[in-house]
């Protein structure tokens, strides 16, 4: 059990910053996801927990301890890579066993831990294979339990999904919940996938060009989005934005927060737009709707509608988000805040 | 259709003609080995010797100290692979996986060794040998082949395109940097290990000049020196008997290429495109 | 923790520290050494007594006619492998570049001289080319051929020794320029059909420039091995008859013992070649990457 906490952190990599002047606290015993396109800095920040890509300057601190000077095997930390890095030439079983090992755990403990992990991930039986006899689900598996065996008080996991097939991953998903529930430990997830943010995460962190945009549970990273790039990061399709035409402000809105009908509807925000595309999703339809010189995703329980059909949509003023010019969001108390809402009556 | 089948048929006879060609002078070889001094001096050639002449090799290896050339020649060849691939494995690693000043530097001076045949360094290598007075031992045919640049170069190509998160989750797992070169980057360079110490064995068990110009005695001669001498000591005419002697360098070497020709040749073709 | 950051900085230089000082000991100082001695007239019994002697050995060497013959020869030598080698190979390449079996076994047979040691080899072609016993001259006089003195005769003997060299190393060749063909793409010949080209215009647009970068490699690598030529000379003709065969390394042999001064100045001309041979090397290598 543990938590980190990043101090005034720098990351240079051949004289380029990548991160400047972090702060972060993630907190014990929590699921935290670092969510952001490539490049952002996520997996770098997740390495610097790790030691084995240290930062430039600044200090990172687990329970409030400075551990910058502590070999990666000494810190408790426990790492699942992306390509899972296993030992290609090791017996699954020698893999699960090499840290424990290293670690001068004697014999009788050692093969009571390997077992009892082992038999928790579903490996078992594939103990005395090679890794290239495996296939991607297992090795997975292994990965997961050669970093479990070495009880860490911190997991991190490097986007360690994205290498199985989509049903494959939406399994490991529930079963990393469960995991996280059962060990109760600190996980710190490094993922560009939004949907893993959001089904796995208790906190978010988002990131983007190495700067932190928001930091919060997902049901307010969804509902209250600090600024355009994390309102436009999570969701698909992403949120929908138009100019407002004053002050630069533009506004906001989800494309499942949208009521279309046929009739003219009574909303704050209303339009009428031809659908140019459609998408059968299944339980929900998709429609790109075409209004002036933009287009609006909308997604709606109604399938009915057709291409070039005239509907009317309406949005509700609780799903409307307004952003400043330099891109943040204008909150309800802001001394302007009716005026764009009036503003976006007349659009 | 038929014309086809013709022209078929001739290529194959042509390779084969060609193949002969290559392997008719070790057929040759084995024939001579095998007759008596009279059959060899007939005209036409005996092919099939008329019963097969066993002393002949009985008479080549009692000429010289054989078996101490023989021993000389597993030493030598044996101890030049064991200490190449203690030497090579973390200079290896060093250049494919550390930063360190003046690594460039250094890996030119690899590469400038890699150059740089023994056929230039041998009078200055004989007067240090013979200045520490190691001529009459086996360390002049051993130690200045200890720095393997070639498998330097070759294995540094392989720990390169091995991830480094293989590395980084075995720092994790609390490996010390030593255990990682053995436990886990050597077994995994397996491949390129083999064709090293195969281009190793096939050199050396082979090298005749190196050994002819560091060595002084019989006692520290390898095989290749004592069959060459074999010219000298039987005379110019006595064929039967010199080819004996070669038949007992060729065929170790010859068994091993029958057994894993594939392996070999793949080796081969490897380090040529590398 | 201070002393786990020193040894961090150290441990590259620990580890590649073996490789570097057999290096340094067995190459670059005996290159110094080399180049130190061939100034020298060197007093083998008693090396304090070597003088000093400036450029002499080097004066000595270009006015000996003896050195110059066997640096022709080394040329010749060098020339005929190569020429020989190049074309034949690519020739046999081409021929066995299919994967069926027959050509499998065909390379690997061409191969088995390589593996096998020089010494053998010249033993057995030396017997191959005895001119009255020999089965060479067996062959050629039941052909209808006049035979020949192969090594016996100052006129044939550098030719003998390049045919031994050249069937010695061919195999190696073959199998790099066969992989080579191996390595290009079927599409590219399939273009070359659709757009009706003829075979000879297809080898010589297509396949040549493909391979080219293998074909540098050989030739380089080949002039590079065939300048050091010694074992074969050594072992088959001693350098006879009359000087005919006498090559470079054959010359700095013949002196190692006797005038070690001028013998490791003769070694610095074959360093300065080989070196010079080197750097176009890496530079083609350096020009080959920058292509791609």
């Amino acid at each position: 059990m543990a938590s980190i906490e990043f101090v005034n952190v720098t990351k240079e990599f051949e004289k380029k910053e990548i991160i400047k002047d972090l702060n972060l606290r993630i907190e014990d015993g929590k699921f935290t996801v670092l969510v952001g396109p490539s490049g952002c800095g996520k997996t770098t920040l997740l390495r610097m927990i790790a030691g084995i890509g240290p930062q430039t300057s600044g200090s990172v601190l687990l329970n409030g301890k400075d551990i910058s000077n502590i070999a990666p095997g000494k810190r408790g930390v426990a790492m699942v890579f992306q390509n899972y890095a296993i030992y290609p030439t090791m017996s699954v079983r020698e893999n699960i066993e090499f840290g424990l090992k290293n670690n001068k755990v004697n014999k009788i403990e050692r093969k009571k831990l390997v077992e009892s992990i082992s038999e928790a991930v579903g490996l078992s039986e594939y103990l005395g294979r090679k890794p290239s006899t495996l296939s991607g689900g297992q090795r997975q598996r292994v990965a997961l339990a050669r970093a479990m065996v070495k009880q860490p008080s911190v997991f991190l996991m490097d986007e360690p999904l994205s290498n199985l097939d989509a049903k494959l991953r939406a399994q490991m998903r529930i079963d990393l919940i469960e995991l996280h529930k059962k060990l109760g430990t600190t996980f710190v997830y490094v993922t560009h996938d939004q949907v893993e943010a959001m089904s796995m995460a208790d906190t978010i962190v988002l990131m983007n060009q190495g700067l932190i945009q928001q930091e919060a549970p997902p049901e307010e990273i969804y509902h209250e989005p600090n600024n355009i790039f994390v309102a436009q990061f999570i969701g698909t399709p992403p949120m929908n934005i138009g100019e407002l035409g004053v002050d630069g402000v533009r506004f906001g809105f989800r494309p499942e927060s949208v009521t279309a009908s046929t009739e003219p509807v009574e909303s704050p925000f209303t339009l009428q737009g031809e659908v140019t595309t459609r998408e059968m999703l299944g339980s929900e339809t998709l429609y790109q709707i075409r209004y002036k010189e933009t287009s609006f995703m909308i997604k709606s329980l109604i399938d009915k509608f057709s291409v070039n059909q005239k509907i009317h949509i309406g949005v509700n003023s609780d799903k409307l988000y307004f952003f400043a010019d330099d891109g943040d969001r204008i909150h309800k108390d802001h001394i302007h805040y009716r005026d764009y809402f009036e503003a976006l009556r007349g659009y | 259709m038929k014309k086809y089948n013709i022209w078929l048929s001739l290529d194959y006879i042509l390779k084969a003609a060609v193949l002969l060609s290559f392997v008719f002078p070790f057929i040759w070889m084995i024939s001579t080995s095998l007759q008596t001094f009279e059959e060899t001096i007939k005209i036409p050639p005996t092919i099939f010797p008329s019963s097969p002449q066993w002393i002949n090799f009985v008479d080549a290896m009692s000429s010289g100290p054989f078996v101490t050339y023989a021993k000389n020649s597993v030493i030598i060849t044996s101890s030049i692979i064991i200490i190449q691939f203690l030497v090579m494995i973390p200079a290896a690693y060093a250049f494919a996986k550390y930063d360190f000043a003046g690594k460039k530097i250094l890996f030119g001076m690899v590469l400038i060794a890699f150059m740089m045949p023994g056929q230039v360094t041998f009078i200055p290598i004989y007067l240090m040998m013979a200045d520490w007075g190691l001529i009459k031992t086996l360390v002049p045919q051993i130690l200045p082949f200890m720095s393997n640049a070639f498998g330097i170069f070759l294995l540094r190509q392989y720990f390169m395109q091995i991830p480094e998160e293989i590395i980084e989750a075995a720092r994790l797992d609390n490996a010390s940097e030593f255990k990682i070169v053995w436990k886990i980057m050597t077994p995994m360079a397996k491949p390129a290990l083999a064709t090293i110490a195969l281009f190793s064995f096939v050199s050396h068990w082979n090298d005749y000049f190196w050994p002819l110009v560091m060595t002084d005695t019989n006692e520290v001669r390898p095989l290749t020196l004592g069959i060459a001498m074999l010219k000298q000591s039987e005379g110019i005419s006595n064929w039967h008997i010199i080819m004996a002697g070669n038949v007992v360098l060729v065929v170790p070497i010859l068994i091993v290429y029958l057994l894993c020709s594939k392996h070999i040749v793949k080796a081969f073709v490897y380090s040529g495109i590398k | 923790m201070k002393n786990n950051k020193v040894w961090e900085i150290l441990r590259p230089y620990v580890m590649i520290g073996p490789a570097m000082i057999g290096i340094f000991l067995f190459v670059i100082y005996p290159m110094i050494y080399l180049l130190y001695l061939s100034f020298f007239k060197y007093n083998l019994l008693n090396s304090a007594m070597s003088k000093y002697i400036g450029f002499s050995n080097y004066i000595q060497i270009f006015s000996r006619e003896d050195f110059y013959k066997s640096l022709l020869n080394t040329v010749i030598y060098t020339g005929g492998v190569v020429t020989l080698t190049m074309l034949i190979s690519l020739l046999i390449a081409v021929w066995l570049s299919k994967r069926t079996r027959m050509n499998y076994i065909v390379q690997a047979g061409i191969f088995t001289p390589h593996i096998i040691s020089i010494v053998s080899v010249s033993l057995v072609w030396l017997w191959m080319m005895e001119p009255n016993l020999g089965f060479l001259n067996y062959v050629l006089e039941s052909l209808g051929l006049p035979p020949s003195q192969w090594l016996q005769s100052s006129k044939t003997a550098l030719f003998s020794i390049i045919i031994v060299s050249v069937w010695h190393g061919i195999g190696y060749y073959v199998l790099i320029l066969v992989a080579a063909l191996q390595g290009i793409s079927p599409n590219i010949y399939e273009a070359a059909a659709l757009d009706n080209t003829s075979k000879f215009r297809v080898f010589h647009r297509i396949t040549l420039p493909l391979i080219s970068p293998q074909m540098f490699f050989i030739l380089i690598i080949m002039t590079i091995g065939s300048f050091k030529v010694f074992d074969t000379v050594r072992i088959m003709t001693g350098g006879g008859p009359n000087n005919a065969t006498n090559t470079l390394v054959y010359y700095i042999y013949g002196f190692r013992t006797t005038n070690i001064g001028y013998a490791a100045a003769t070694g610095v001309v074959l360093m300065a070649i080989i070196g010079i041979l080197t750097i176009i090397y890496f530079w083609l290598l350096s020009r080959k990457v920058h292509y791609q």
